[in-house]
């Protein structure tokens, strides 16, 4: 049974790599020249640009930096949306007032808002925004109707028991809210990272994940270019895990 | 307690119509009859989360009522210890484990909702409404799925809380142990006779 477990889990990665690996050599073999230096480089080119640029003190102080901006946008958004999520949940008219500016939030283009931002606000500022905008509407969202499956029996009770708006809050409102908080933060971190890390590309902070990447590609360093890409796929992932190992504690009792 | 010319309806159907009863300010009272004859709306008039068509409750305020609901309605992510301890001021945390005794549920204190039986489920419930207090407890069925001898058991202590309570019930049982009886009818509901069990 371990052995299958242990093979499932390998599999994927192996195969995937596999398939890198041959199209990196069908490259080889039929783009003459620098074709692996320039389309697509072999997994182990990329794995030791990889390998070298972390053993700079740049590599980290690049990565630190990209975190914290996407990270403080993020947590800003989902803050924005958990207190609009409340404010429309409290109030129909406050829920009419916000649904068409959240609707556009979602509908409008990321290169459209980083262009837009970049016009208006510091460069700098710009990843954090649009982390932030891609976690508010999907935690607003989420998280009202979660607030909505809120057990109208418990409610009941509630109101039957007196229980302070604090009470209901922590015993009937937060547990119903969570699963949708959590798949909320869950899926709106990846966006956000997404987001974030394009909007570096076009607004060139430094230093940036994403100026890294735009310089890879001006310079035709396209080894780093990867090794750049599977640094932020690698972060989102670690990012899900550990967001997901946060937030699964104490539900489904 | 005085209910008068009490008036419930839910759209066509009306429940309750110009009902009128007195309730005395101690003891047990027990309210049965059949099934959907409207004691259920009646429990829920008094405890204020039915708004009347018309007639009045004197005597006693909603919110001086502790309700037990015909569902357990437990915190499905809170364990036994805590259902009691939510419903319970600060100062008053403390008594918990007496009220799980009570119940018999000491030794499930740390346990949640959903490893209970439907009998363990109902005690704690109970419990819960009990420990919550109040000037009148008004308790829906609250012995459905306990056996006879824990029955007994929590009978004598609510009569020894010393504080009237207005329960519904078909078990006999239960019957035999309140105060006094109300035979019921409906809908809309209507008083057949009462007395003790046994007049």
């Amino acid at each position: 049974m371990r052995a299958e477990a242990l093979l499932r889990r390998l599999l994927p990665p192996v195969l995937w790599l596999g398939v890198w690996q041959a199209c990196a050599f069908g490259v080889d073999l039929w783009v003459s020249g620098r074709g692996n230096e320039l389309l697509l480089p072999y997994p182990f080119t990329v794995a030791c640009a990889l390998a070298e640029l972390a053993l700079t003190p740049r590599f980290w102080e690049t990565v630190l930096l990209s975190l914290c901006r996407v990270f403080a946008g993020a947590a800003a958004g989902g803050l924005a949306g958990v207190l609009l999520a409340w404010a429309a949940f409290c109030s129909p008219l406050l829920r009419d007032l916000f649904a068409p500016v959240i609707r556009i939030i979602r509908a409008t283009p990321v290169a459209s808002f980083i262009l837009l931002l970049l016009l208006w606000t510091r460069r700098g500022f710009v990843p954090a925004i649009m982390a932030g905008l891609m976690v508010l509407p999907i935690v607003w969202e989420n998280l009202s109707q979660g607030l909505r499956q809120a057990d109208p029996q418990l409610l009941e009770l509630a109101r039957a028991y007196r229980f302070s708006t604090r009470q209901r809050l922590r015993l009937i409102y937060i547990p119903a809210a969570m699963p949708y908080f959590r798949s909320a933060l869950l899926s709106g971190i990846g966006l956000g990272w997404k987001a974030g890390v394009a909007a570096e590309v076009l607004c060139l902070p430094r230093p940036g994940m994403g100026t890294e990447i735009y310089n890879s590609k001006l310079y035709l360093e396209i080894p780093d270019l990867f090794a750049w890409t599977v640094a932020v796929v690698a972060l989102s992932l670690i990012m899900e895990w550990l967001l997901a190992r946060l937030l699964g504690g104490k539900e489904g009792k | 307690m005085n209910l008068s010319h009490l008036t419930v309806s839910f759209g066509d159907k009306t429940v309750l119509q110009d009902f009128s009863l007195t309730l005395p300010d101690e003891g047990i009272t027990a309210l049965t009859g059949p099934s959907g004859c409207g004691k259920t709306t009646l429990l829920r008039a008094i405890a204020g989360l039915v708004p009347l068509n018309s007639g009045s409750i004197t005597g006693i305020s909603p919110l001086k009522t502790a309700m037990l609901f015909q569902e357990n309605r437990l915190f499905p992510q809170r364990t036994v210890v805590q259902q009691i301890t939510d419903v319970l001021p600060k100062a008053r945390r403390g008594e918990a484990m007496s009220w799980l005794e009570l119940a018999g549920l000491e030794g499930d204190a740390h346990a949640y909702p959903s490893a209970l039986s439907g009998g363990m489920g109902r005690r704690l419930a109970l419990v819960r409404t009990l420990a919550l207090g109040g000037e009148l407890y008004l308790l829906d069925e609250p012995f459905t799925g306990v056996d006879t001898p824990r029955i007994q058991a929590l009978m004598s202590a609510i009569a020894a809380l010393g504080r009237p309570v207005l329960l519904s019930s078909h078990q006999p049982e239960v019957l035999a142990l309140a105060h006094r009886v109300v035979a019921l009818d409906g809908p809309p509901l209507s008083v057949v006779r009462s007395g003790n069990m046994w007049e």
